[in-house]
């Protein structure tokens, strides 16, 4: 007998998306109404999630659906990142018009495909949750079908995105002829290491996944979309699938492949390498703070990356630790590029922070912080975040992964670093807005304060995650 | 059992007599009818040899809906118009070698899958060896297995579909300024005093009415 209890919070998602639609169809001027129902229902999901005790290890629906440890974590993970992001973008959306009562329904069913994705055990279902993500992801990114840079972002986002889904699917298929079977614990069991079609399936099926958390050679799509979609889908974008692919990767590489582990590392280790030099060199020319943002992105996939070449439980650990960092301060990023507003109209060059220093202190505080974090100086957050992985790396005596690591981290200080010159030594502009919608502050303040004292107590994340174990 | 054959015959030769007269008509709307037909007929066969489920779904997809998206795009392409002259002119004439080739790879294609498939014997011992029983029908098993073992992922493409719908009418979807819509509930309560004016008209004045 399946126990339904621990897909509730998957069930009452899905309720919530079919409940909302409903709710905005038949209630006249229902907008706010239906976003703040919606925070509310992701709150609801996370009770779900934490209802159970998180170390329960189960699989549901013959072996395919996962309830562990892992995807416990990444799920709490998922919804809380969902909920701060919704705070910080409610103002936003409301500025730019681009609010429909789709919006949130939307985003709810991306975060379900997400928590489908981080609980797969079976190919299936995990194509079927990418799926899901990415398909409520295209319509997002060109929510704003007014602004031409929206409409282009929604439509290579969707071509590209489709191109790899075929690889992975072709991968998918390559993989259930040479194995036969589509789960990942009768995949472990089938394995023939010898034979030559499941490391083509594994090859594509990791494009497939390279491509989503936007790893380089498969980045391009990244800087476009990121900027050209309205911030508050940016946030969203930057944040929520790394999470879920990410677990993805851990599950795909570390349950049915880790004897082949000769064959896939220096595939991952490439990729990580490629996309901590690209982020750190790209991001150096650009003007523009989201499409800077996204070279930033991809070089922070090559760090989390990098962990999982390691192919060790410590490196897995690192690599959620990383991303759990990195999710709070892109999260502290943009709820400050939210507060470049004047006369509702809102700015993301980086001249456009010339000199913020003398008009908002505060904020510039913030920015501070953040922007040092990010570049990996020593008592943040984004130092431990390196420190993990560069330990999980070196422990494996994968000595050349961490000077280019190191190396990467190096030249990306420049533009973080040079973004705070900009701000604080440059010639100060016209004062902005500073009435902030409530939730946009709290989640400066609290994502601030977490990358801040975070070296007070670092084992309190550490200890959780040291639980992850894989292997 | 002459009656199966019968049927069978019938079919088959409604099948390809459309198949042909998809190509060959003149008028693209008569191809997509003839196109229809086939797929009709088709999926008598389909239910004759027991595979029921299969011929309903090809009825209902394809007939249902993509044979019609087809008449919907030939109608308003208004491509009826250009009259199909396929064996008339000597310019077209040119691409029927072409065609025949490539038809004949295909079908020499054909038979090589199906002789691989015919004279491949344990192929013929692992199909026996799968054990299908004749007490259920093609629906049952497939629904036993849809709605038990697969249940997550039949309800979650459900909701891939409904984001799917979402998204096309979000993106499709905008409101136009200006438009006249037509309102039931003020139509309908709409009065007599709203519409009607008596004027009492007095001899010889006649009567001016603003409006």
């Amino acid at each position: 007998m399946i126990n339904l209890n621990l897909i509730f919070p998957e069930i009452f998602i899905s309720l919530s998306i079919m409940f909302l639609l409903i709710v905005g169809v038949f209630k006249k001027n229902s907008l706010n109404f239906i976003y703040n129902l919606t925070i509310i229902s992701l709150l609801i999901t996370l009770a779900l999630t934490l209802n159970y005790p998180i170390d329960t290890h189960l699989t549901l629906f013959n072996e395919s659906y996962k309830i562990d440890y892992l995807s416990t974590f990444m799920k709490i993970l998922t919804l809380i990142s969902g909920i701060f992001v919704m705070l910080t973008s409610s103002k936003y959306i409301q500025i730019t018009k681009i609010i429909k009562i789709e919006y949130p329904v939307l985003l709810l069913s991306s975060i379900l495909g997400m928590m489908v994705m981080i609980s797969s055990n079976d190919l299936i279902v995990f194509y079927m949750g990418l799926e899901l993500q990415s398909l409520a992801l295209y319509v997002l990114a060109s929510f704003n079908k007014e602004n031409l840079l929206s409409s282009e972002a929604g439509l290579k986002f969707f071509v590209l995105s489709a191109l790899s889904s075929g690889l992975l699917l072709y991968g998918c298929s390559l993989i259930y002829g040479f194995s036969n079977s589509t789960n990942f614990i009768l995949i472990a069991e089938n394995l023939n290491s010898n034979s030559y079609g499941l490391t083509f399936g594994i090859v594509f099926i990791l494009v497939g996944l390279a491509f989503k958390i936007s790893a380089v050679p498969f980045h391009m799509w990244a800087p476009d979309v990121y900027q050209g979609s309205p911030t508050s889908v940016t946030i969203f974008f930057a944040i929520l699938p790394k999470i879920a692919a990410l677990t993805v990767f851990i599950r795909f590489l570390y349950v049915p492949f880790i004897n082949l582990i000769d064959q896939w590392q220096m595939i991952i280790v490439f990729l990580s390498i490629a996309s901590m030099l690209f982020g750190a060199i790209a991001a150096i020319g650009q003007r523009n703070l989201k499409r800077l943002i996204a070279y930033s992105s991809i070089g922070h996939m090559g760090y989390a990356l990098a962990g999982l070449a390691a192919g060790s439980n410590n490196g897995i650990q690192s690599a959620v630790s990383y991303i759990s960092i990195y999710l709070v301060m892109n999260l502290a990023f943009f709820s400050c590029l939210l507060m470049i507003r004047r006369n509702d109209n809102y700015f993301e060059n980086i001249e456009d922070l010339s000199g913020l220093s003398k008009n908002h202190p505060i904020l510039s505080i913030s920015l501070l912080i953040v922007l040092f974090s990010l570049a990996g100086i020593p008592p943040l957050a984004g130092f431990f975040a390196k420190f993990y992985i560069f330990m999980a790396v070196i422990e494996r005596s994968m000595y050349f992964l961490a000077v280019i690591g190191l190396l990467s981290t190096v030249i990306a200080a420049y533009y973080y670093l040079r973004i705070i010159k900009i701000i604080y030594f440059d010639p100060e502009k016209e004062k902005y807005d500073s009435n902030h919608h409530l939730g946009l502050k709290l989640s400066l303040i609290i994502s601030t304060i977490f990358i801040l004292f975070y070296f007070i107590y670092p084992s309190g994340l550490t200890e959780i995650i040291s639980k992850i174990n894989i292997i | 059992m002459i009656v199966h054959s019968i049927f069978f015959y019938t079919f088959s030769v409604i099948a390809i007599v459309s198949a042909i007269m998809v190509i060959v008509s003149k008028n693209t709307v008569h191809s997509v009818f003839f196109l229809i037909l086939d797929f009709i007929s088709i999926s008598c066969l389909f239910i004759m040899i027991g595979a029921e489920f299969l011929g309903m779904i090809m009825l209902i997809v394809y007939v249902g809906a993509v044979a019609i998206l087809f008449l919907f795009v030939v109608m308003m392409l208004n491509v009826a118009q250009q009259k199909n002259q396929w064996f008339s002119t000597t310019k077209s004439s040119s691409h029927i070698p072409v065609g025949l080739i490539i038809s004949l790879i295909i079908f020499f294609e054909l038979i090589i899958v199906i002789g691989g498939w015919k004279y491949k014997p344990d192929l013929i011992i692992s199909l026996s060896s799968l054990d299908i029983s004749k007490e259920i029908t093609n629906t049952h098993a497939i629904g036993n297995i849809l709605y038990t073992d697969y249940i997550h992922l039949f309800q979650l493409s459900g909701m891939i579909l409904l984001v799917a719908m979402i998204g096309a009418i979000i993106l499709t979807f905008r409101q136009r300024k200006g438009l006249k819509r037509q309102s039931y509930f003020k139509q309908i309560s709409r009065e007599r005093k709203d519409g009607v004016q008596l004027v009492d008209v007095e001899s010889n004045k006649g009567v001016k009415i603003d409006v």
